[in-house]
């Protein structure tokens, strides 16, 4: 009996995998998907705009289980939807928190929509500190790239001229609040940038999807898909295509190779049935997500691949980096104390960022190399958590309340740290998971500069919020665990140099041509800015390639 | 959901929220401040509570205690919100916190007695409000009270979580997320972006 092949096999379903879906099928490709977990009900799984009072536990969760959950973003309204069956450990002092979305469309359903371009600053940043080396790619070549995934996944934001920053293709921003107007005073007399983020979600109907409607619940899944996620723009182009074969449930377990060393499908766990299932096909895409990519890889070990397939360098799980999140600075705005309320929590949160302004001109001009960036926030919100840093009891503590209520602010930090030695990802060589399967084993620690940047915050935002005429109430402590920004990246990384990168500057792994990496494992490390418009860019790029490869003939079927 | 009989059915009916409130035996002010039934009130009187976890001693004392914290007074407070219920609710289901809580009453209890030599609900408002000021200012903290401070603190948490997760919460604080808006809603003081004359109309 003839064993189906398709021309590529698709691990993900993420920001990487679904674009690379979406590209395949619409070049002609057959494509077989493997989703680790279910397809998403919006209107059970999501939000829906129910309210705290429609929720057993008022929206805060069982206590019983708060202690499983990965904090902000896996809460009552869509913990169903996030993976908690498949353990990882970690390293002795090391700390890590993983949150995974193994649902179909992965974090896109769920994601802070924080839009920046990567730039030359980044590229470059090796040769301009002397730390690490510089990516295989610059701006100009990757920027026409970014242009087209903006204009397929609509981002809001202005030009801002500003080549740390690179400007792209946008639609109108979002407005800025009271409070936004009140701290870019502020900023601005510091001389620190405040500008409108870029934002990828939908001011105006765009490519079909419609608008926005501003309620605010943006990281509890929308209810019309009014911003990028794989579900809504992705899937059902390259479903209309009729090529794609989309398996949910199917949590990857190795990658297959041939006597050559060649992929030549996946073996996964179908997780109704718990049986191990193969599936071929003439090429594979690794998507799975930084960590849970290396993890295959590593677990895909051979006569030819001893160390897992593609790991002739060694740097296979490797370099791992992480931003540093943390709340820098905490406090208030006299001028809205007592004001009415404003639609502050619009855009959950992304309206406005401070975008990195260290280090521009002079590459050591901080204590510290390379930057971060910050995001402002809050205003009137959901619930007014503010209340707990108030005396008192009674009719004057609840008109106090209703008084502050749209004066809180926040500044939150996102660092990135540098590769190093003591960051990887490794299989534990004794935990397995309910499947028999070595899990993830994380290795982490801050680094010194990246420890700098988050001092650093605390002293620039508490002197904005003064300039503003703020109150500063707190400064942060310690910043949120490893993990928590979902932003990891570099455990496949890229370089021309086969000895030293896990692909090429494609995503091509340099051991197995058939084999390609997308998402942000290939990044070589983490920015000021976020990932995910990266990860779709690089993507939509290495998926290209990759179709350019079919024409060819470079990818035969076995 | 013994003791409810027909006129808690009745209720779920009109609310339609049966697949919710269905699972919390007793629950009869929380539905009431859910309001599900546009902005009218309706005119059920609510059933008694039966506490899951509380004795009815400690349910009153979480009562006087949460409606001292939220009062009702010129809009609703904790009472009308149904906080007492959520307390014991949420206490019920968190096997972590009711050692404290319990332990925190008791200590209420006993610091009334030693004072007034009655338990809390039995005071004066004067008295109880005399107790309670000095857990909850930090400038009238007196010495010897550490175990009071943190229960105070505990309770007032759940007390906060109770009320402002309410729809008499959101609406106190008239939460923007209760409507929706055409447009990116944009600052409109335009010539004072410090915003250093605008009026502060909420006294």
């Amino acid at each position: 009996m003839p064993k189906q092949v398709y021309d590529v096999i698709v691990i993900g379903t993420g920001a990487g995998g679904g674009m690379a879906i979406k590209t395949l099928c619409e070049a002609g490709l057959k494509v077989c998907a493997l989703n680790a977990g279910r397809r998403l009900d919006p209107e059970k799984d999501f939000r829906f705009h129910r309210m705290p009072w429609e929720m057993k536990f008022r929206g805060l969760d069982d206590p019983k289980r708060r202690g499983e959950s990965y904090g902000y973003l896996d809460n009552e309204y869509t913990k169903a939807a996030w993976e908690h069956e498949i353990p990882f450990t970690t390293a002795p002092g090391t700390k890590w928190m993983w949150p995974r979305c193994f649902s179909v469309g992965g974090k896109t359903n769920f994601w802070g929509r924080s839009s920046a371009r990567f730039g030359d600053i980044d590229f470059r940043a090796a040769s301009l500190d002397g730390y690490d080396v510089d990516w295989p790619i610059t701006h100009d070549e990757i920027g026409p790239y970014y242009t087209r995934v903006e204009k397929m996944i609509g981002v809001a934001s202005t030009v801002q001229n500003r080549p740390s920053n690179p400007d792209g293709s946008y639609l109108p921003p979002f407005h800025f609040r009271c409070l936004d107007r009140i701290l870019e005073a502020g900023s601005n007399k510091v001389g620190v940038p405040y500008l409108p983020d870029r934002c990828a979600q939908l001011t105006q109907p765009h490519e079909g999807h419609p608008a926005c409607h501003f309620c605010g619940e943006c990281t509890t899944g929308c209810d019309v898909g009014a911003f990028f996620s794989t579900p809504y723009f992705l899937l059902p182009k390259a479903e209309a295509t009729k090529n794609l074969e989309l398996r949910t449930n199917a949590l990857a377990k190795n990658i297959l190779t041939d006597e050559n060393g060649h992929a030549r499908g996946v073996a996964y766990i179908d997780r109704k049935s718990k049986q191990e299932v193969e599936v071929y096909g003439r090429a594979v895409v690794v998507a799975a997500s930084c960590v849970e990519s290396a993890r295959i890889m590593l677990n895909s070990k051979s006569r030819l691949h001893p160390n897992g397939v593609a790991n002739s360098s060694g740097q296979l799980g490797r370099n791992l980096c992480d931003h540093l999140y943390g709340e820098s600075v905490r406090g208030y705005l006299p001028q809205l104390v007592g004001r009415p309320p404003f639609p502050d929590h619009v855009g959950d949160s992304t309206i406005a960022w401070m975008p990195r302004w260290q280090n521009l001109k002079d590459p050591h001009e901080e204590k510290f190399i390379r930057g971060y960036s910050v995001y402002p926030d809050g205003g009137c919100q959901d619930f007014p958590g503010f209340a707990t840093g108030l005396d008192g009891f009674g009719s004057s503590y609840k008109r106090d309340i209703k008084r502050r209520y749209p004066s809180p602010v926040s500044f939150g930090i996102q660092a990135p740290t540098l590769r190093s030695d003591t960051n990887y990802v490794d299989l534990d060589p004794e935990e397995k998971d309910p499947y028999g399967i070595p899990v993830a084993r994380l290795h982490f620690q801050w680094d010194d500069n990246v420890l700098k940047m988050w001092d650093h915050s605390k002293q620039v935002c508490a002197d904005v919020l003064r300039a503003a005429g703020g109150v500063v109430e707190d400064i942060g402590d310690e910043p949120e665990m490893p993990g928590f920004s979902l932003h990891e990246t570099g455990t496949c990384r890229m370089g021309n140099d086969p000895k030293h990168f896990v692909t090429n500057r494609f995503g091509q792994t340099h051991a197995v041509p058939n084999l390609y990496v997308c998402d942000a494992s290939v990044f070589l490390n983490c920015t000021d800015k976020t990932t995910t418009i990266s990860i779709l860019t690089f993507s939509l790029r290495t998926s290209e390639y990759l179709i350019e490869n079919f024409r060819r003939g470079e990818h035969k079927a076995a | 959901m013994a003791g409810q009989g027909i006129q808690r059915r009745e209720i779920l009916r009109i609310l339609g929220t049966a697949a919710a409130v269905a699972q919390f035996p007793g629950f009869s002010k929380w539905t009431f401040a859910c309001g599900h039934v546009g902005n009218a009130v309706l005119q059920i009187k609510p059933a008694a509570y039966n506490p899951q976890f509380f004795t009815a001693a400690e349910y009153a004392l979480v009562e006087r205690l949460s409606e001292m914290i939220i009062p009702s007074d010129s809009t609703p407070g904790a009472r009308e919100a149904g906080v007492a219920e959520f307390i014991d609710f949420m206490v019920a289901s968190d096997p972590d916190s009711q050692y404290p809580f319990r332990t925190g009453l008791t200590w209420m209890n006993a610091h009334s007695e030693r004072w007034f030599g009655k338990p809390f609900v039995d005071l004066t408002p004067e008295q109880q409000i005399s107790l309670l000021e000095p857990l909850a200012y930090k400038d009238k903290t007196r010495p010897g009270e550490g175990d009071g401070r943190i229960f105070f603190r505990q309770i007032r948490e759940f007390t906060l979580n109770g009320f402002y997760t309410s729809e008499i919460g959101f609406k106190e604080l008239d939460c923007p997320s209760l409507k929706m808006y055409a447009e990116s809603p944009e600052c409109p003081h335009k010539d004072d972006p410090e915003h250093l004359h605008v009026s502060h109309p909420i006294s």
